[in-house]
């Protein structure tokens, strides 16, 4: 029983972890239908440069990550600026931008490995503070992680729904066309969905770094599979189901190595049950676990 | 004739290297309804791409009068023509379909009506009061008549004093035609101007001040828009016998 509350507690941690990046993913990919395959190594680059302010420059953890988002953000912003804008005007297909995201995505990790170089890093907070619930041993790191990415999830849902640009973000992934001619100005929807997009795969990638421990430039990448099962899980281009895809696929990857499960598989395999969940949920529900074939956030 | 509120003048475009309008000229009198009726591919629901700048312009003007002065219409972005007092409503793909009915609204209206949501959303649920039981239903299920009639109220959240109406009655059973068009005539008595582009030309003339009838991307005839409803050279060449009813 201790150990299925300390895996259902890891995979909760896990779950609002993939579904705040899965988050980014599905917005983008509903406002420009553009799946940024680059969105792992956001997640990499906010934790080096959190690892940079807090531990070489010695700022407090907060501003340290707070100036990650940020960095995300701008980074977020300058692509589009740089490269997306221009490719949509030039009417550029699915395949174009999945090729250049993909592009994006070696430039971004190869930077980060050639500004910080291969070592792997380490957050400076203690790893070792545990409490005890119901016999599992569930980490301060792990605690703070979840309740910070709890927060940042109800904001961001309650955002989507209430406030004039989650509406008019929602209208315009519902229909351009309309959306074009109703008074939304496009622009400003499409600048929002990206700083969404930038700040919460840096908040995803800060939570990863602290959950993990170390990491490295490869960390983004690792979890990028896992993410992207997310978001299909929870039906591409649908942000609530992206967080639920996140939730649910982080518990089922915790659950599967429980050894009351057929002795549990090897924790090394927990992204073959990503891939496996992924290949499934596209076999038999492409449409995701809502089952509603039409697109919507 | 005064000064017309909209004035088209030569209007020429079309999509890509196509060119379908020919040089077209409209004028819109305040407080009026005016109809472009023609056949397929005369270009009329061109006009309107063109005003929201999904076709291409390339030669003339779309003018609105405000407070004295003439707008260039063709040089404000598509989010602004709200602003001055312009509403659209497309053909194909005019609600939200996975919004409610109530967001459909909220995403309608602007700030510069100088309303407040909230009073502006209570007198669309008074106007169309099928709508007010299903505020929380998306607007995808909604049958064909209600959509028209959601597709109207989302156009007149932005309180607009004109509106750009293109095709509203295609693909309505005929009972819903009918009273598709009388509303039409309440919007246009409490003051707002249309401008609509009908294949239904016989009956959107009926009710318009005035018609224009277009071909080939150019005007072909024009008048009151109860003449050309019943004019025999019109009605045989242009309309069909299917609009005749």
């Amino acid at each position: 029983m201790a150990e299925f509350i300390q895996l259902l507690f890891n995979g909760l941690v896990e779950g609002s972890i993939f579904g705040i990046a899965a988050l980014g993913i599905s917005l983008v990919y509903s406002v420009l239908r553009l799946v940024n395959f680059a969105a792992g190594d956001f997640l990499t680059l906010s934790a080096f440069t959190t690892y940079f302010f807090s531990v070489d420059l010695h700022m407090p953890l907060v501003i340290a990550v707070l100036i990650s988002v940020v960095i995300g953000v701008v980074i977020s912003l300058f692509l589009e600026f740089l490269i997306w804008r221009r490719l949509r005007k030039s009417g550029a297909g699915m395949l174009a931008l999945f090729l250049v995201a993909t592009g994006v995505a070696f430039v971004l990790r190869q930077s980060i490995a050639l500004t910080f170089g291969s070592n792997s890093r380490k957050f400076n907070i203690d790893q070792i503070k545990t409490f005890e619930f119901l016999g599992a041993q569930i980490a301060q790191a792990q605690l703070v992680v979840l309740c910070c990415a709890s927060i940042a999830i109800t904001s961001i849902a309650i955002f989507i729904k209430k406030s004039v640009i989650g509406k008019n973000m929602r209208a315009y992934s519902d229909s351009p066309s309309l959306a074009a001619v109703s008074g939304i100005n496009v622009q400003r929807v499409i600048i929002a969905t990206w700083c969404i997009s930038g700040a919460f795969g840096a908040l995803a990638g800060v939570f990863q770094g602290t959950v993990q421990g170390q990491f490295t430039s490869g960390m983004g990448l690792d979890l990028l599979l896992s993410i992207l099962a997310a978001v299909v899980l929870g039906t591409i281009g649908d942000a609530y189901g992206a967080l639920i895809g996140g939730f649910v696929l982080g518990i089922v990857m915790e659950l599967s190595t429980w050894s009351a499960f057929f002795g549990g598989i090897p924790s090394t395999y927990k992204p073959v049950v990503a891939f496996s969940v992924l290949v499934i949920v596209l076999l038999f529900k492409p449409e995701g676990i809502f089952g509603v074939k039409a697109r919507r956030i | 004739m005064t000064q017309p509120l909209i004035k088209i003048t030569n209007l020429e475009g079309g999509y890509g290297d196509i060119k379908i309008l020919n040089g077209v000229n409209i004028e819109v009198p305040e407080k009026s309804i005016v109809t472009i009726v023609g056949p397929n591919g005369a270009g009329k629901s061109t006009i309107m791409k063109a005003i929201y700048g999904i076709a291409r312009v390339t030669a003339g003007s779309a003018t609105i009068m405000r407070e004295g002065k003439e707008i260039n219409i063709l040089a404000t972005k598509p989010y602004n023509l709200s602003k001055i007092g312009i509403g659209y409503v497309p053909q194909i793909e005019n609600i939200f379909v996975a919004m409610t009915i109530d967001e459909n609204l909220d995403v309608g209206y602007i700030p510069e009506t100088g309303k407040s949501l909230e009073e502006l959303k209570e007198s669309m649920y008074v106007r169309y009061p099928d709508l007010v039981s299903r505020k929380k239903d998306r607007a995808g299920q909604l049958s064909g008549g209600q959509r028209q009639m959601l597709a109207l109220a989302r156009a007149l959240m932005s309180a607009p004093d004109v509106l750009l109406l293109d095709e509203p009655s295609a693909g309505l059973a005929p009972a819903l035609v009918d009273q598709l068009f009388d509303e039409l005539v309440r919007i246009n008595n409490s003051g707002v101007t249309i401008l609509m582009v009908e294949q239904n030309a016989r009956r959107a003339l009926e009710i318009s001040t005035y018609g224009y009838v277009l071909d080939m991307g150019k005007n072909r005839h024009e008048g009151a828009g109860a003449d050309l409803a019943v004019d025999p050279a019109i009605v045989g060449i242009y309309f069909g016998k299917r609009n005749q009813g």
